[in-house]
């Protein structure tokens, strides 16, 4: 049998890493904003999404989160007309990824969040078990 | 009818005594191995040298963390468990020298 405590540390410790992952992907929307083809009409930097699920831990019997997948985002193309810019195509105009700032950095805002959430959880199970070790010393 | 309640009753009250009795069943197997060799340095050192393993994989995990090949949290968990099963061993020891010390005062 395992201690409720130390599971729950697991698992904060598994949604502390499904965050950090997030942010990753955020991050690296976030910087290739702008990040065009090179060749005339080539296909820019296509925005990343990940999604989350739930994975059993068969010793723990516990429900960890885990990333299912890192996958393209299905949306069109931000279009530009600028002729001079080597990615233009014959009609002049350059394909900008389909990243929106003000998601990427809605969704930074919540994985910054989840983390908190699961680092609060983590610092309840510690306090918990220190306060039970506590009771050891004072008696 | 009452006796068939009372039968229900026994059925209902026998699942939890045959539990009891494999749990005394099962204490008494986990008792026996350490009754054989009870003696107080052989119990602390049980106690050490798990704390002691857990403080290794931590320090494992720490050299790795600097060199780059470990995430921040996995350091942090592992320091974290570490310092709680240290800080359990600890205080276990001190609770059974206290009781050492007892004994060794008492007046005869």
């Amino acid at each position: 049998m395992f201690d409720p405590l130390q599971v729950t540390l697991k698992i904060g410790a598994s949604g502390l890493e499904a965050q950090s992952k997030r942010l990753r992907v955020v991050s690296e929307n976030l910087a290739n904003a702008q990040s065009t083809g090179r060749a005339p009409g080539a296909d820019p930097y296509t925005r990343k999404t990940i999604s989350f699920e739930s994975e059993v831990d068969d010793a723990m019997g516990a429900n960890l989160v885990k990333v299912a997948g890192i996958d393209r985002h299905r949306s069109p193309y931000r279009v530009e007309h600028n002729p001079g810019h080597p990615a233009a195509d014959a009609n002049g105009y350059v394909k900008l990824p389909n990243v929106d700032v003000l998601v990427e950095v809605a969704d930074m805002r919540e994985a910054n969040r989840s983390f908190e959430a699961n680092l609060q959880v983590i610092k309840q199970a510690r306090e918990m078990i220190s306060m039970t070790i506590d009771l050891l010393r004072s008696g | 009818m009452i006796d068939r309640i009372v039968p229900a009753a026994s059925s209902v009250a026998s699942p939890i005594e045959v539990g009891a009795a494999d749990l005394v069943r099962g204490a008494a197997a986990a008792a026996s191995p350490a009754a054989e060799g009870a003696d107080f340095g052989a119990m602390l050192g049980a106690l050490t040298s798990n704390a002691l393993s857990v403080v290794k994989d931590a320090e494992l995990i720490s050299v790795a963390g600097v060199r780059g090949q470990a995430s921040v949290q996995q350091v942090v968990e592992a320091v974290m468990s570490a310092e709680q099963t240290l800080q359990g061993a600890i205080t276990i020891r001190d609770k059974v020298v206290s009781a050492y010390l007892e004994l060794s005062r008492m007046s005869i």
